[in-house]
């Protein structure tokens, strides 16, 4: 757990430069074989995860780019899916891409032996089709933005985040309510203890002034969010008002195909078990008086909703890729917290915190059991 | 291929009949596609109609069969029997239970006849999505394994040595015998409860059948009825795991005092002189019967039912052992005085009144009370106590013995889980069936004999060991064939993620992972087709045969459209 302690770094030019400076010095004192870090592409259009040793190169990279086009625990995850590997990588990722890698690894979709997961404050990320419109603009509009910490360009899920600076992974850097020329390194666990140890940084600042104003910015945002769900509620409660929202889905199935935390190999929605002969589709339109195609469109999201939302980060990946706009991310986020809080949990808080509905106890069959007495 | 189904609806005489209208059943039916025949017969799981049905069968040609009668738990292996007979696979057939869950309670004719026209529907939809499985055929292991080296195991296991199978004897301490090594005697009868057990051992030692394995424990069980594989560890940690494979498993695990600590107030453990019945038993067996202070007791006090209410059951068996160290403190102290603070005496069986009786008259005190309390006083205790009347009573004595409850070896769990039988609310095993079962538990091939049922005398757990062994000896015979489960489930590979989740549902020990392919493997001689996996399964890939999503789905379909 998070220790009242951290290790303070001086950021000479900028916050990047530090931490890649970080990395670099790393990978030579061999405490990191490589590291998986976003980098910009070369036609400076978008950013990508690269796994890079080639301390040249990480030059280029940039931890907290201003779009997420591929949600890190997908990276991280496509990396140790078969095992831990023998290198030792560090993954710079944003809080709620390192809880998707930590939900995954509790279903060992990863296996995190050998990452040490680094998290920052997350500022949020700019929505791609907003990114993708002008880059050069909006990377100016981040910049500007992550000085002011104003988040309203950001993904809407991101807007109301309540989680942005949550220290889940190996160790955090951490820059909010403190001087801005210095950063924090908060270890909390022994990988990432022993990476500040390595770098032989003294671990002595105390991080009140930081819990402080995560805390303001979290309680802030965790009213904002209520608020909004509650909003949200009142336009999507119901059946019909749930299918009306859900109108103009396409059945492209890209919300699951990009969602870090669908981990299926085939999706139930995509196997030929949701596909039924004509007679079934003619049975079932001229009870209901007509039938809708696609079909089960509604029952994919509902599916995916009771399939997934135990494990979801609110990391908004699925409503970017939507190409009909519909605030899947937003329904999702509204959904995960009433599922959560039923069973006090918070996805990707702690890799030994088991997931509710694969977590089986004796003592829940017992209960099946009376009931059939 | 064509599909031909036959629906034949069976009168049952007059249960189905009168209550549901056959007929309108069968027009009903005869317009579902694929249907080729429907009939009605009077009695379908008769001689006649056995015959009928297999002609039928062969007669249509048919494809697939649905028999729209009593629950399966009645016929449906006999209309396998008859699809088999008939060269049908037998997994292409579906019972239409119309009988307990429609004509037997619905009192309305009308929507008796709708509701049996839903449940064949249903099953003529689901039969449609059948498909042929086939049965395997194993060879079984005629050995035993006796998990426990009490009277009871003993008893089981030369049973079984006697009619030559080979016995592995499992006992977690350094010798045989359990608890009665600890009696001098055994009660109503007075006769030496030394000879009795070492005479047991004994033959236990010099029989070649039977293996003792000492300072044993059973580390692993994983398997079924006719090949269960065993893990063997030594208590001691030192050894390597002794592993066989046996066809049948008795646990005879016996049982322990309920600690009366848990009751302070009979003082047990915080007073001196204060035993329970365990340690005056060893007291009587190797010493003379003395007080702390080496003294000889004058008077002594003997407080039933510790911890009955506790438990929440009468042990059955502490009364009597009440009565049979009264009788060794007469012998060995003529001038003692004995007094007996019970609640209810129970003195069952054809013997045991006479035994009480004699007790009894050599003046021994019996005094029906309540709210016993015992406290020291100088250097006597006393116990206070409310009589039958409800009044406060008090007596002095030198000594207190206690008869606590009998419970399940702390050990219970862990054998329960390891073998995968179930305990009962006060922790003992499960039997199948209190009355008619007694021996049996939900696992075929798991016999529980002994204390480690309930608590009982030595004479009925002997009778219980002797009823497992006959239970095994008459079921799991040397070179006949087991039959393994066909309905097992089945992990697609291209589905599992390799989460493991299945791993920890599974009761049998049936799935395995596979670490190259990072996938779960099931193994389908162990499984047993309960379909754990199959609702645990975050992804979809397990599945169960027979009860597939689509035979499902169309079950449910036709039952609810």
């Amino acid at each position: 757990m998070i220790e009242n302690k951290a290790a303070a770094i001086t950021i000479k030019s900028s916050m990047k430069n530090t931490i890649i400076e970080l990395l670099e010095k790393a990978i030579n004192k061999e405490i990191f074989d490589a590291v998986i870090i976003p980098m910009e592409t070369p036609a400076k259009d978008s950013f990508v995860y690269v796994l890079v040793k080639d301390k040249n190169l990480l030059k280029d990279s940039n931890p907290l780019p201003p779009v997420m086009f591929v949600q890190g625990a997908k990276a991280v995850s496509s990396i140790t899916r078969l095992g831990e590997g023998n290198l030792k990588i560090a993954a710079i990722l944003r809080p709620c891409e390192i809880r998707a890698a930590i939900e995954l690894a509790k279903v060992g979709q990863t296996n995190l032996d050998n990452i040490t997961l680094i998290s920052m404050d997350c500022p949020g990320v700019l929505p791609y089709p907003d990114f993708l419109s002008d880059p050069k603009k909006y990377k100016k509009l981040f910049e500007e933005a992550v000085e002011k910490w104003d988040n309203k360009l950001m993904r809407p899920v991101c807007q109301i985040c309540n989680h942005s600076s949550m220290v889940s992974g190996d160790i955090h850097f951490a820059t909010l309510g403190i001087n801005k020329d210095k950063m924090y390194l908060i270890p909390n666990s022994s990988k990432g203890k022993n990476l500040i140890e390595k770098l032989e940084l003294p671990l002595k600042e105390n991080i009140e002034s930081w819990q402080k104003k995560v805390k303001e910015i979290s309680e802030k945002r965790h009213g904002k969010r209520k608020k909004t769900h509650k909003d949200l509620k009142t336009k999507i409660g119901g059946i019909d008002n749930f299918v009306d929202t859900f109108s103009n889905c396409i059945n492209c199935h890209n919300c699951m195909r990009v969602c870090p935390v669908c981990f299926c190999r085939l999706c139930y929605f995509d196997s030929d078990k949701v596909k039924h002969n004509s007679e079934d589709y003619l049975d079932r339109a001229e009870t209901k008086g007509s039938l809708r195609f696609l079909p089960d469109t509604s029952l994919f999201h509902i599916g995916r909703m009771s399939h997934m939302s135990l494990s979801c980060v609110s990391c908004g990946s699925c409503e970017d890729a939507c190409p009909m706009a519909i605030p899947v991310a937003q329904v999702f986020s509204m959904i995960a917290d009433e599922t959560q809080e039923l069973f006090n949990y918070v996805s990707g808080r702690d890799l030994k915190e088991p997931i509710p509905l694969v977590a089986y106890k004796e003592e829940e069959l017992r209960d099946m059991e009376d009931a059939h007495d | 291929m064509e599909r031909k189904i036959g629906v034949y609806l069976c009168e049952c005489g007059p249960n189905i009949s009168e209550k549901v209208d056959l007929d309108r059943v069968k027009k009903e039916i005869s317009s579902i596609d694929d249907v080729a025949v429907v009939e009605k017969f009077k009695l379908l799981c008769s001689a006649d109609g056995k015959k009928y049905l297999e002609e039928q069968i062969k007669n249509h040609n048919l494809t697939h069969l649905v028999i729209a009668a009593c629950s399966p738990k009645e016929h449906e292996i006999t209309f396998m029997e008859v699809c088999e007979n008939a060269d049908l696979n037998p997994y292409l057939f579906q019972l239409a239970n119309i009988r307990e869950q429609c004509a037997w309670i619905t009192a309305d004719k009308e929507e008796a006849t709708k509701k049996a026209i839903r449940i064949v529907k249903a099953a003529v939809g689901r039969v449609k999505y059948h498909s042929s499985l086939e049965k395997k055929e194993i060879e079984s292991i005629p050995d035993v394994l006796v998990i426990g080296g009490g009277i009871a195991g003993i008893e089981a296991s030369l049973q079984l040595a006697s009619s030559k199978r080979k016995v592995f004897l499992v006992e977690k301490t350094s010798e045989l015998g359990g608890l009665i090594k600890n009696f001098e005697k055994t009660f109503g009868d007075m006769k030496s409860a030394t000879e009795l057990i070492d005479n047991k051992i004994q033959n236990i030692n010099t029989n070649e059948n039977i293996k003792v394995l000492t300072n044993c424990e059973v580390g692993e069980v994983i398997g079924f009825f006719g090949n269960f594989e065993i893990k063997i560890k030594t208590t001691t940690g030192e050894n390597e795991p002794i592993e066989f494979n046996v066809g049948a498993i008795v646990v005879a695990t016996g049982s322990q005092l309920f600690n009366p600590e848990k009751t302070p107030q009979f003082g047990y453990s915080k007073l001196d002189n204060v035993f329970t019945s365990l340690e005056f038993e060893k007291m009587n067996l190797t010493k003379n019967i003395t007080l702390k202070n080496g003294k000889t007791p004058t008077s002594v006090a003997f407080i039933h039912c510790v911890g009955r209410e506790e438990k929440g059951y009468c042990s059955g068996i502490c009364c009597l052992y009440s009565l049979k160290y009264a009788s060794y403190l007469k012998e060995k102290l003529p001038k003692v005085k004995i007094i007996n603070l019970y609640s209810d005496l129970c003195i069952p069986g054809k013997k045991d009144e006479k035994f009480f009786n004699e007790v009894k008259s050599k003046n021994v005190d019996f005094i029906r009370s309540s709210d016993v309390e015992v406290e020291k006083n100088k250097n006597q205790l006393k116990i206070n106590f409310k009589n039958k009347e409800g009044k406060k009573n008090s007596i002095l004595v030198d000594m207190v013995v206690l008869a606590p409850a009998i419970e399940p070896t702390i050990d219970a769990v862990k054998i329960a889980e390891i073998t995968g039988i179930s305990q009962d609310k006060e922790g003992f095993f499960a039997e199948e069936h209190e009355k008619l079962n007694p021996i049996s538990t939900s696992t075929e091939g798991i016999y529980i004999a002994g204390c480690a049922q309930g608590p009982k005398n030595i004479s009925e757990t002997i009778i219980q060991s002797e009823a497992a062994a006959g239970k095994i000896l008459s079921s799991l015979i040397p070179g006949k064939k087991i039959k393994p489960e066909v309905k097992t489930s089945v992990i697609s590979e291209s589905l599992c993620i390799g989460c493991k989740t299945c791993l920890t549902v599974c009761s049998y020990g049936a799935i395995t992972f596979d670490e190259t392919k990072k996938i779960s493997v099931v193994n389908e001689v162990i499984c047993r087709g309960c379909g754990n996996c199959v609702a645990a399964c975050p992804s979809g890939a397990a599945s169960i045969k027979h009860f597939k999503f689509n035979q499902i789905y169309q079950e449910l379909l036709e039952a609810v459209k």
